[in-house]
């Protein structure tokens, strides 16, 4: 055999899947080296949306900055939004009003859920389902955005936070509406289950491909449920609790394996936690005020330094604000979870099928707004 | 049978039979697209075309208008030959594979004695303008689809063989009108469940089609060989493909489903022969669109492993009962119980295989 | 201001009794200015020379344990060079820590630390390309977010221009031919 093989000349053969490639999530380009099915080499190239947040924030006041915030994390805003508003008080050392703080809790939850449920039906498509979850998983998703839309006016770039609260009160029926969206994305989670959980051919498709163990995905700096599904029990809503985290009961779902069905599955049951949350929040929900007391159109923050890391649908949305005690941030830089879950990818593609390199990018859920920022 | 009365002279007569075989099969492939894009839009909760004609109906006659109006693009790197020539060698033996399709026991084009190896033959014949396509292209996505559909073709031909066989030794023949007649009291899928489920995934292998588009697969290989083509060479492939799976469902029909006579024997009307055989075939189709819009696609090595490991073996098994069966002629009751015993083998393979998945996670 | 000062010195002073007593021979300090504190993580200096030596025993120590780089960033403090700042944070302890390091603007070369944390690779390329640092033995100094071509304007350092060099659609070409065409 190892003579026939050294008389026929075999070559690697490069492919380029993407940017422009419907399952790369966006503008992801990978080089993949390819010999026969399987992948032996991946070279990954980002930076096709890069339209220079950071720098554009210091140059506008740091309510004009949230705008930047939403068109970073375009699945997920509120909790890119939450970020960064944190930063900004937290620099101010603001006293947000409860009514406030409990609404953000609802909101960045809701969006979670929004997010998740994009996830799941775009990994849908990429397992090769036509459109079925796809279809199923944005019927829940569209109710959400319904929601969003009526509470902030738009569908997706809400800038809804600010430093020291809410742009405004969420509408009487806030609460009557919550409600009514959750006991619809339990369905859709159901939905999900029975589509692709117990699809024979989508474990088959999943289990065992793209493993990375935890101490791996540790050091590739790797976090959200990407980080868990390696056994990471590692969620900075109850590592370091922000809001009203410590209050809330809710548990951190963790996966055993870190393949990418242990990353879908811990999606899946994060949603369920978020409905748990949200559920939870809406009994605190008093009447009260909505900003805090000296939060004006133009703050003027203290100089110093701050890092904000909240726990975003894909993970770590870091926010490291410096200022100066201008209006502006002197330097502002977003930590995204994309951008190191990304990294990762190499290792987990390398020695897999290439249709399980479409897989396992799916399987973490990046949005090239927020890696390539 | 109208046909044959009004027309005496046999080469007219043939050639009459072979342009409406061209008029059926782009209506068909036109009707089955609009079919398939309503049928997964009700799976999907969502509409699918409604705005040009009557519910929609004229959206494939709008798209083949926009088809032909469409630029002819060849890539300049691509091989002249084999990139023009692929379309036809793909669109040829579909449009071959009508000849000997049993409509009713005499509307047809021409019956063969060998029919069945007749279109078998046939049948396999597009492999070679697959990968035509995917040579000439000179894209890399159109050669790796290509190749998989090489691989995947070649090696699904055997269960679809050995399904077919399973039949021919039930009927005693190769003539698939002979086969019909052979049911008209009992349809096969009694006797031959297995081998049904045999016919139906390698016939889904063969067309390409989900759970088995590995080929075109538009998340992966973006289309497959068909990446570079477009206007009316893409339209070929279009219609070849649903062509495919029209004469595909009615030798469905015909093998296990009992075609024309079953359950009302053979001396029903022509007309009602071609409304059952029309019943029967939709209602095939209608599972394969099922089955697309609910299963994730295989990977190419899970779909080899699953037919040289799991498919082929026990298609030898059901022949070697039948074989035992008939030759002893033994009751044919024995036939359906090793046929669903073999059905119940391969569902407690295939939940193995998915166990040990899990298990490998616990260790 | 001094009370926010003190809260939060005491509030790191835990942990900053820890690292002092854990690290030994390398020179680290701790930032005591009111207008440069951080608000949410204590905040070390070290100097340059030492930084992959100090990363590296952070990391190993067993009692610290910082096995997490949250992030990996740079700000540019223009006559005073230019600062990098690792964030760490140790997932078994829940402790977190910002360390900066200045670098000269004369000398803006450092050595990676892709060998302590391959999370650092992203990280350090897109900081070389924006505001043009140099990392020693970096593994793969390609520019990461930036055009291949585009090796000599650092965009976010506070020099850069935000809209000036933008070349609209047209600029580039040759204005002879344009003219000649028109004469």
């Amino acid at each position: 055999m190892t003579d026939i093989k050294k008389e026929i000349e075999t070559q690697e053969i490069l492919v380029n899947m993407g940017p422009q490639h419907p399952s790369t999530h966006g503008v992801f380009r990978m080089v993949l080296s390819i010999d026969g099915e399987l992948i032996t080499d991946l070279t990954a190239h980002i930076g096709y949306l890069h339209r220079g947040a950071e720098k554009l924030c210091e140059t506008m006041d740091y309510r004009q900055g949230i705008g930047f915030m939403d068109r970073t994390e375009y699945l997920a805003n509120f909790n890119a939004e939450l970020s960064y508003v944190m930063a900004v008080e937290k620099l101010m050392n603001m006293e947000i009003p409860e009514r406030a703080q409990w609404i953000r809790m609802i909101l960045v939850e809701l969006n979670r859920l929004s997010s998740h449920f994009m996830f799941v039906g775009a990994f849908g498509v990429d397992c090769g389902v036509f459109g079925t979850p796809f279809l199923y998983s944005f019927r829940e998703r569209e109710r959400l955005i319904d929601l969003f839309e009526e509470i902030t006016g738009d569908r997706m770039m809400y800038a809804f936070f600010r430093a020291g609260g809410l742009a405004w009160d969420v509408p009487v029926n806030f609460e009557s509406r919550v409600e009514e969206v959750l006991l619809s994305s339990e369905q859709g989670i159901k939905d999900m289950d029975g589509l692709l959980t117990q699809n024979e051919i989508f474990l088959a498709r999943t289990k065992q491909i793209g493993k990375i163990d935890a101490i791996d995905a540790i050091d590739w700096g790797m976090s959200g449920p990407s980080l868990r599904a390696s056994g990471v029990d590692y969620d900075i809503r109850k590592a370091e609790p922000y809001l009203f985290y410590d209050q809330i009961d809710f548990d951190v779902i963790t996966g055993k394996n870190g393949d990418v069905f242990d990353r879908y599955f811990v999606r899946l049951q994060e949603m369920r936690e978020s409905i748990k949350i949200i559920k939870q929040c809406l009994k605190h929900l008093n009447p009260g005020k909505t900003l805090a007391e000296g939060a004006s159109r133009n703050l003027r923050t203290p100089p110093g330094e701050v890092y904000i890391r909240t726990e975003a649908p894909r993970g770590e949305y870091g926010i490291y604000l410096v200022s100066n005690g201008e209006n502006r941030p002197y330097r502002l830089k977003i930590r995204s979870a994309g951008f190191s879950n990304l990294q990762a990818l190499k290792d987990m593609v390398v020695g897999s099928y290439i249709a399980d390199a479409v897989v396992i990018l799916g399987s973490i859920d990046i949005v090239l707004g927020e890696v390539d920022r | 049978m109208l046909i044959n009365l009004l027309v005496v002279n046999p080469f007219l007569d043939n050639l009459l039979k072979v342009l409406s075989l061209v008029g059926l099969m782009t209506i068909s492939a036109m009707s089955l697209i609009y079919l398939e894009r309503k049928i997964a839009a009700r799976f999907h909760m969502r509409l699918g075309p409604t705005r040009t004609g009557p519910a929609g109906l004229l959206q494939s006659v709008a798209d083949a208008l926009k088809l032909l109006g469409k630029e002819d693009i060849r890539p300049k790197s691509a091989d002249p030959w084999s990139f023009e020539l692929a379309p036809y060698f793909v669109f040829i033996p579909a449009f071959m594979m009508l000849v000997t399709v049993p409509f009713t026991l005499l509307l047809n084009v021409q019956m063969f004695t060998l029919g069945l190896l007749y279109l078998i033959a046939i049948s396999s014949v597009s492999i070679v303008g697959w990968v035509m396509a995917g040579w000439g292209s000179d894209n890399r996505y159109a050669l790796i689809g290509a190749l998989r559909a090489a691989a995947q073709g070649i090696s699904y031909e055997l269960p679809l063989v050995l399904a077919v066989l399973c039949i021919a030794m039930l009927s005693q023949s190769l003539n698939l009108n002979v086969i019909i007649e052979s049911q008209s009291t009992l349809p096969n899928i009694l006797f031959q469940p297995f081998p049904l489920f045999l016919f139906f995934t390698a016939a889904l292998a063969e067309m390409n089609r989900s759970p088995f588009d590995i080929p075109v697969g538009e998340s992966e290989v973006v289309g497959g060989p068909f990446v570079e083509y477009s206007g009316i060479r893409w339209s070929m492939f279009f219609l070849a493909e649903y062509t495919t799976l029209l004469v595909m469902s009615i030798l469905i029909v015909a093998l296990f489903l009992g075609g024309w006579a079953w359950p009302f024997g053979e001396n029903l009307g022509t007309f009602w022969q071609i409304m059952l055989t029309l019943l029967k075939t939709s209602f095939v189709i209608f599972i394969i669109f099922w089955t697309r819009v609910s299963i994730p696609r295989m990977r190419i090595d899970q779909l080899m492993n699953f037919c040289w490991k799991v498919l082929i073996p026990l298609a030898f098994l059901q022949i070697f009962f039948n074989g035992f069966i008939l030759v002893l002629e033994l009751p044919k009751i024995l036939l359906s119980i090793s046929s669903i015993g073999l059905l119940a083998l391969l569902v407690v393979i295939v939940n193995k295989s998915i166990q040990n998945l899990n298990k490998e996670i616990v260790s | 201001m001094t009370d926010v000062a003190n809260n939060l010195s005491a509030k790191f002073n835990d942990l900053w009794k820890k690292i002092d007593s854990e690290i030994s021979h390398v020179d680290f300090r701790r930032e005591e200015d009111i207008t440069k504190m951080s608000y949410s993580d204590l905040l070390l200096y070290v100097k340059k020379d030492n930084v992959t030596q100090f990363l590296e025993k952070m990391k190993n120590n067993k009692v610290l344990d910082f096995n997490y780089l949250r992030c990996l960033t740079a700000i540019d403090l223009q006559g005073d060079g230019i600062e990098i700042v690792y964030q760490l944070y140790s997932l078994k302890h829940k402790y977190n820590v910002t360390i900066k390091t200045t670098l000269q603007n004369d000398d803006l070369t450092i050595d990676t630390i892709t060998n302590i944390w391959r999370a650092a690779n992203w990280h350090e390329r897109e900081v070389s390309e924006m505001f043009g640092v140099t990392f020693n033995n970096h593994p793969d100094p390609r520019n990461l977010l930036m055009p291949e071509d585009i090796n000599d304007s650092f965009p976010l350092r506070k020099s850069h221009p935000l809209a000036e060099i933008e070349i609209l659609q047209g600029e580039g070409i040759d204005p002879s031919i344009v003219d000649g065409e028109n004469k």
